[in-house]
């Protein structure tokens, strides 16, 4: 065997088991998420949240667009996450939702009277635990839709890179397997397997 | 023999799993970076003379959406039912009919008998993502009307059960190897403190 393919066989093998190391936890929280996510009546109480009104006075937002006008009114009020604003703003108001895993708020924000209606919603662990899943302050279906917050586009990249990681696992391997001398048809039968029940379904047969 | 056994299930459960681990992660780029750009409106076509179930009026929950797939073949479209609106002003019955590769949303007049159909394609990414997102949290009482739907829930479980096989087999596997001990313990360590750091620093 060349010495060039011994090279690929090794590095291969350890980063199959380096990166599942690595990714251990990533991959069981969107596991476990992912199981939560299709089971809802297996929890009770899941959506439950301690809600808390307030209504503080705060200066005139600082900044010409609405981004930094919201950022200002969120560092006011002590707020942070990921902010979406409704597709109109009644005039003379900043109105905007801003959200993370463990809670979120709803915040209406009177210019004229330099006045904040605020609802800020604490979700429960259970919760908080599941939307770590779908966070990533994006929705392909709303073009509009973008990350604003910085955590939130470092957790997407944490996001991507499991993904790739797993990619690269399996695809890894195949390699692995196909090099084994016995384990090669019985193992082909079982990916033909797996490769035709995940087909049937992505070109729309089922 | 456990180590045996173990590589051997690892292997063959891995195999077979790895065209929906692929699926699964593949799609979380479309999730996380794509846009749906909005095309041309789809076409309408209408079916009349349609035989149709009654009581639309008073049935809610998973008795009305049964009663809606009897209407599905009549307007050649098959899939999972999203949810049902039904119009008691003028009697109609609005629905969404998806499945992986295609969704239509169907309206139903019920006193004439007819139903308009606007049917739309799913590019192949928003397929890939569509089933990553099935069967979901969402109206629960009735998801999985459809028996596509109903396989792909069993298909999605089971792919999450091997995975937390896989991973603990994985584990399993790596410590037999005494060499690789060291440097696999400080990857472990490594992915648990970039884990749990950011997920303090999120919610923090």
């Amino acid at each position: 065997m060349p010495s060039s393919v011994k090279t690929i066989e090794f590095w291969n093998r350890k980063f199959h088991y380096y990166l599942g190391l690595y990714f251990l936890f990533f991959l069981w929280l969107f596991s476990l998420t992912g199981l939560m996510l299709n089971h809802q009546s297996w929890f009770r109480d899941l959506y439950a949240r301690h809600e808390t009104q307030y209504d503080p006075d705060i200066e005139s937002p600082a900044g010409e667009t609405q981004l930094l006008q919201t950022l200002d009114v969120m560092r006011q009020l002590n707020l942070k996450g990921e902010i979406d604003w409704p597709p109109t703003q009644p005039v003379g108001h900043i109105d905007f939702n801003v959200s993370r895993p463990n809670g979120s708020a709803q915040v209406r924000v009177d210019l004229n009277a330099k006045h904040a209606y605020v609802k800020e919603f604490t979700n429960g662990t259970l919760h908080a635990f599941q939307i770590f899943h779908t966070f990533s302050g994006s929705r392909f279906s709303q073009p509009a839709s973008s990350r604003d917050w910085a955590l939130t586009s470092v957790w997407v990249l944490a996001m991507d890179a499991l993904a790739a990681g797993l990619i690269v696992m399996v695809v890894g391997s195949y390699y692995m397997w196909w090099r084994l001398k016995k384990r090669k048809t019985l193992g082909l039968m079982i990916l033909v397997l797996g490769t035709s029940a995940c087909a049937v379904f992505v070109v729309g047969v089922l | 023999m456990l180590y045996r056994w173990l590589r051997d299930l690892h292997l063959y459960f891995g195999l077979f799993v790895s065209p929906f681990v692929l699926l699964f992660a593949a799609s979380v780029f479309y999730l996380n970076h794509g846009k749906l750009i909005a095309g041309d409106a789809p076409p309408v076509e209408t079916y009349r003379d349609l035989s149709l179930p009654d009581g639309f009026d008073r049935l809610k929950g998973r008795e009305a959406v049964d009663r809606a797939t009897a209407i599905l073949p009549q307007v050649r479209v098959s899939g999972e039912i999203g949810y049902l609106r039904y119009v008691a002003k003028d009697r109609h019955l609005i629905f969404p009919v998806s499945k992986a590769g295609a969704e239509a949303t169907i309206d139903v007049d019920i006193d004439a008998r007819t139903a308009t159909v606007k049917r739309r394609s799913m590019n192949f990414w928003e397929s890939l993502s569509y089933l990553h997102k099935m069967p979901g949290p969402h109206n629960v009482a009735i998801r999985g009307n459809w028996i596509g739907t109903g396989i792909w829930r069993l298909l999605a479980d089971a792919t999450i059960y091997l995975l937390l096989f896989i991973s603990l087999s994985g584990v399993y596997l790596w410590w037999a190897l005494k060499a690789e001990r060291r440097i696999g313990a400080a990857l472990l360590a490594a992915g648990a403190f970039t884990f749990v750091g950011l997920v303090y620093a999120v919610i923090r």
